[in-house]
């Protein structure tokens, strides 16, 4: 049943394994390419390396997690239920009214402390603190995609009998995904970005990697340049993925 | 009970302080074909809107085949028996012309790909534009459009249909394609509520033509009376004012 709807989904899965397939390898072949710049940086390109790697995975996590935390928080901030939108309301409220720093933080060391069970580590804390974060942001973001599709669409499936569930999954957010790519990407490439702040809690990521790199040698314009164009190099491939994916879909449906 | 198919009883709704429909009642037949004309902002479209719950009427009930129509527990249902066709046509943009007629089927009927798709072609045929049944909406023109939205609405094997001003939007040499097709399934004996400004198609396909102004059924009547001999002096001023066009 919907085979027909769903090989769609089996198409844009495909999509993110390549995508992830392609860091990877960009990963693997800037690492062999780090060793062959000059000192302090050849030496130490396991360490960029090891930093580069947490610095993605943390920004996967997150991303994936923002990803289900924002879809259902636009869905609940759009909601005609007060008990739904409510609380969405409230939670985008507070996380956009106060620092990422403030809630890494808060999580690694104070979630601990009000609920003892949450001994979470630096890599889980950061990675949920994060995704927890961009999931306030990204409600806004597909909450406005939802309500730019036009009101005709969710008539048109109605009076065919889909229910608002059904209708929701196969007609407006298969064309709301289309409004909100480029913002969600955005957001994502802020993410990636404010991992860096994950070195507050000790997290060994590409920034904090520099940074040790740098207070050891003494070195820290040519040591810092580097991450600053790790950092550069990843977040343009974000966006050149972003530029074919955004054209693939126009150009199949014109919408 | 009354073995109408469709039975709309006293129907109020107010938009905030507008009253726009101001107490519709309308039995319509299985079988029969009803034009509902009358001057822009007499509620047509608010009526036959109302009739599949888009819009949501203060009080008054309808009933589809004796089955009051409730929404917060059969529309779902209901609506499934109801073909709606809507002025600005709303394809679904991101599905082909076949998958916006086997969407509903597989989706809510649980019909399996291939009796959907079955299904699909035998209504583009009939509404002749099965060749494109792989194009995008965006590619047709708004005729093409127009009559693939009449067979998504079939596709459900609806008991009545629901069209409001369907020609509204379309330009002038387009419009005799989808009134022909409207025409075709009003003589296979579907039951049709047509909203439409088309005076021709009254004449020529309506059982009865109702009048609507001011939120009131104002006149009802055979389309040979409506057109020779209008009774209500709103109806002849319409006509009068129609047809100097």
């Amino acid at each position: 049943m919907k085979s027909f709807l769903e090989s769609r989904l089996s198409k844009g899965a495909l999509f993110i394994l390549a995508t992830f397939l392609g860091f990877a390898l960009l990963s693997f072949i800037v690492g062999k390419l780090l060793v062959f710049l000059p000192e302090p940086i050849g030496s130490r390109s396991d360490l960029f390396v090891q930093g580069a790697k947490v610095t993605l995975l943390i920004t996967l996590y997150s991303a994936v997690l923002g990803i289900v935390i924002g879809t259902l928080l636009g869905l609940a901030k759009g909601s005609p239920r007060r008990w739904l939108s409510y609380p969405a309301f409230a939670y985008i409220w507070l996380i956009r009214g106060t620092p990422v720093l403030v809630q890494i933080l808060f999580v690694f060391y104070a979630l601990p402390v009000l609920i003892p069970q949450l001994q979470l580590d630096e890599f889980w804390a950061a990675a949920i603190a994060l995704g927890l974060n961009v999931g306030a942001y990204n409600a806004e973001v597909i909450r406005a995609g939802i309500q730019a599709v036009p009101l005709g669409q969710t008539e048109a499936a109605r009076s065919l009998g889909l229910s608002h569930t059904k209708t929701m999954r196969w007609i407006v957010l298969p064309q709301a995904i289309r409004i909100v790519v480029p913002p969600l990407v955005n957001n994502i490439v802020a993410l990636l970005k404010d991992s860096s702040l994950a070195s507050a809690i000790g997290l060994l990521e590409l920034t904090l990697a520099g940074n040790r790199i740098s207070s050891e040698t003494f070195l820290p314009v040519p040591v810092l340049s580097t991450v600053a164009l790790l950092y550069l190099i990843y977040t343009t491939a974000i966006t050149v993925v972003t530029h074919v994916l955004e054209r693939t879909m126009r150009l199949k449906a014109h919408v | 009970m009354s073995e109408n198919l469709l039975s709309v009883r006293a129907l109020h709704k107010s938009y905030g302080s507008f009253h726009v429909l101001k107490g519709i009642d309308l039995e319509v037949a299985a079988g029969e074909v009803i034009c509902v004309v009358g001057p822009s902002g007499s509620g047509k479209s608010s009526f036959i809107r109302s009739i599949n719950q888009l819009e949501p009427y203060q009080s008054g009930e309808i009933r589809l085949h004796g089955e009051l129509i409730d929404p917060r527990k059969n529309v779902d249902k209901l609506r499934q028996e109801i073909g709606m066709v809507f002025q600005s046509f709303n394809l679904f943009p991101h599905l082909t012309v076949l998958e916006n007629l086997m969407l509903a089927p597989t989706c809510v009927k649980n019909l399996s790909k291939r009796q959907a798709e079955a299904k699909a072609i035998e209504l583009l045929t009939r509404v002749n534009i099965v060749e494109q049944k792989d194009k995008y909406p965006s590619k047709l023109s708004g005729g093409q459009q127009q009559r693939v939205a009449i067979a998504r609405a079939l596709a459900m094997e609806p008991k009545i249909m629901l069209f409001d001003e369907p020609t509204s939007a379309l330009d002038p040499e387009m419009i005799s394609e989808v009134l022909n097709v409207m025409k075709d399934l009003a003589k296979s004996g579907m039951t049709m509520l047509v909203v439409t400004h088309e005076m021709g198609f009254a004449r020529e396909v309506a059982d009865r033509v109702i009048f609507m102004d001011g939120g009131l059924i104002v006149e009802e009547a055979t389309p040979e009376e409506f057109f020779r001999e209008p009774k209500h002096p709103r109806s002849k001023l319409f006509l009068s004012q129609i047809l100097q066009r």
